[in-house]
């Protein structure tokens, strides 16, 4: 009922390498990317990026847009903590779309932000399946 | 469509015609015992003529399961649709559809609805007869309130409302127990306390009723007007379980906040008789004490235990 996150190669432990996989009208939360390098290119379908700035320390308004951008087929994008935040979001209601994920060095925790406050939230990320394999919970 | 499609292949299950221009969709289809799955997305469909006429006697309102129909420009659901007695699955995201018939109830077996993308602004109460229903697609339309029959939907697993209108939720929300992912995000949702201050005080009418159903003072048909009779049907209770009274028109909105998952905090809408009567979750009268607050934040965390996901951020 989500996008689902299926890990394909973790390089002995340097990266994780997955592909993500995104129904109609599925977004993530703003998040940050925990002190590692993130590589995404387009597979299938577009992906709209939406950059943040980085919330006040007692955050307590509206997060701040920097910019937004749609990714196409095959494109590639890079972010880091010092970039911003990001949300990424399929917003087609017709098409699904596919993307791979680079992260180095790999992380399995996260922040998520509220976008109307700033707040953050820290979150484990969860994999759909490992290597063809279904992750059950 | 070609004629002669059910000759050429009777046992034809799955058929795709997305992204041809089609404009309209014929009696070809009627013949097709076997079709399960049809996706004609990305067309031209939405005029009349865009299901074939006497779709609901044909075996394809039995049989079929699966129909997405988005990227098209239907302006509202064809009846015909309606009568589509097995499908378990609609699309109709990114059309032109600016309301849903309550008829939408007689797709008794739905599981999947997707209607992102659209112009709707309102969901009929209607739609909570769906009990089979666990995905729920509302996002990026322009709905402004959620009506509280909702909660009735006991499969919902996934509810999506991002991109809407929304200021508030009806608090009956946290009665869907099996709720793991609900979307809110781009909702104009408050984000301090509200009390409706144009509290109108009850008519005689209304106080009258009122006292006719709090006291349970007998009645028949044969002893008022029939317009009193209905009214008098269309008591609400009051949420508060010690208040135990009955409001028809006059009532106090108050929306308050409820924590899911420690770290939302989602508006809800409470409906009160009366400005003095207290808030259903405290024991304390009147206003948000810290009592209340908290007393609603152990009800919210019941329920969050339930709903895992809660996307707002």
């Amino acid at each position: 009922f989500r996008y689902t996150r299926n890990l394909v190669d973790n390089g002995n432990g340097k990266f994780n390498l997955m592909i993500l996989c995104w129904g109609e009208g599925h977004g993530s939360s703003i998040h940050d990317h925990t002190d590692s390098h993130c590589f995404m290119k387009i597979l299938q379908g577009n992906l709209k990026e939406t950059l943040f700035e980085w919330p006040e320390k007692k955050g307590n308004g509206e997060m701040i847009k920097k910019s937004e951008r749609v990714l196409r087929e095959n494109q590639c994008a890079y972010i880091n903590d010092s970039i911003g935040l990001h949300r990424v979001e399929n917003i087609s209601h017709t098409e699904t779309a596919v993307s791979l994920h680079l992260y180095s060095p790999p992380f399995d925790s996260c922040n998520t932000f509220d976008q109307r406050t700033g707040h953050k939230h820290k979150v484990t990320m969860t994999f759909y399946s490992q290597f063809g394999e279904r992750t059950l919970c | 469509l070609p004629a002669g499609l059910s000759q050429w292949f009777p046992a034809l299950e799955v058929l795709d015609v997305s992204g041809t221009g089609l404009a309209e969709m014929g009696a070809e289809l009627l013949s097709l015992p076997c079709l399960h799955t049809l996706l004609a997305k990305n067309n031209r469909l939405g005029g009349p003529g865009s299901l074939p006429k006497g779709l609901g006697q044909a075996p394809l309102a039995r049989s079929l399961r699966v129909l997405n129909l988005s990227g098209n420009r239907f302006a509202d659901v064809p009846p015909a649709l309606l009568q589509l007695r097995g499908l378990r699955s609609l699309s109709l995201g990114g059309n032109r559809l600016h309301s849903i018939p309550p008829d939408i109830q007689e797709l008794r077996s739905l599981e999947f609805l997707y209607l992102g993308g659209n112009f709707i602004t309102s969901i009929p109460p209607e739609l909570a007869k769906l009990a089979s229903l666990k995905y729920l697609v509302l996002c990026d339309n322009k709905i402004q309130s959620i009506p509280p029959q909702l909660a009735q939907l006991h499969s919902l697993r996934s509810l999506s409302l991002h991109n809407n209108l929304l200021t508030y939720l009806p608090r009956e929300i946290l009665n869907l127990v099996h709720l793991e992912e609900l979307s809110l995000r781009g909702n104009p949702l408050v984000v301090r306390f509200v009390r409706d201050l144009t509290y109108n005080p009850p008519s005689l009418q209304e106080l009258a009723g009122r006292t006719v159903k709090t006291r349970n003072v007998p009645y028949a048909p044969s002893d008022l007007p029939e317009s009193l009779v209905r009214y008098l049907s269309l008591a609400s209770n009051c949420p508060n379980p010690k208040c135990g009274g009955v409001y028809f028109d006059s009532c106090v909105r108050q929306i308050k906040f409820v924590d899911f998952c420690g770290k939302y905090r989602l508006p809800l809408m409470h409906y009160l008789c009366s400005p003095e009567c207290s808030s259903p979750f405290s024991s304390a009268s009147q206003s948000s004490t810290s009592q209340s607050e908290s007393d609603s934040e152990d009800e919210a965390s019941v329920a969050a235990h339930r709903m895992q996901k809660v996307l707002l951020g």
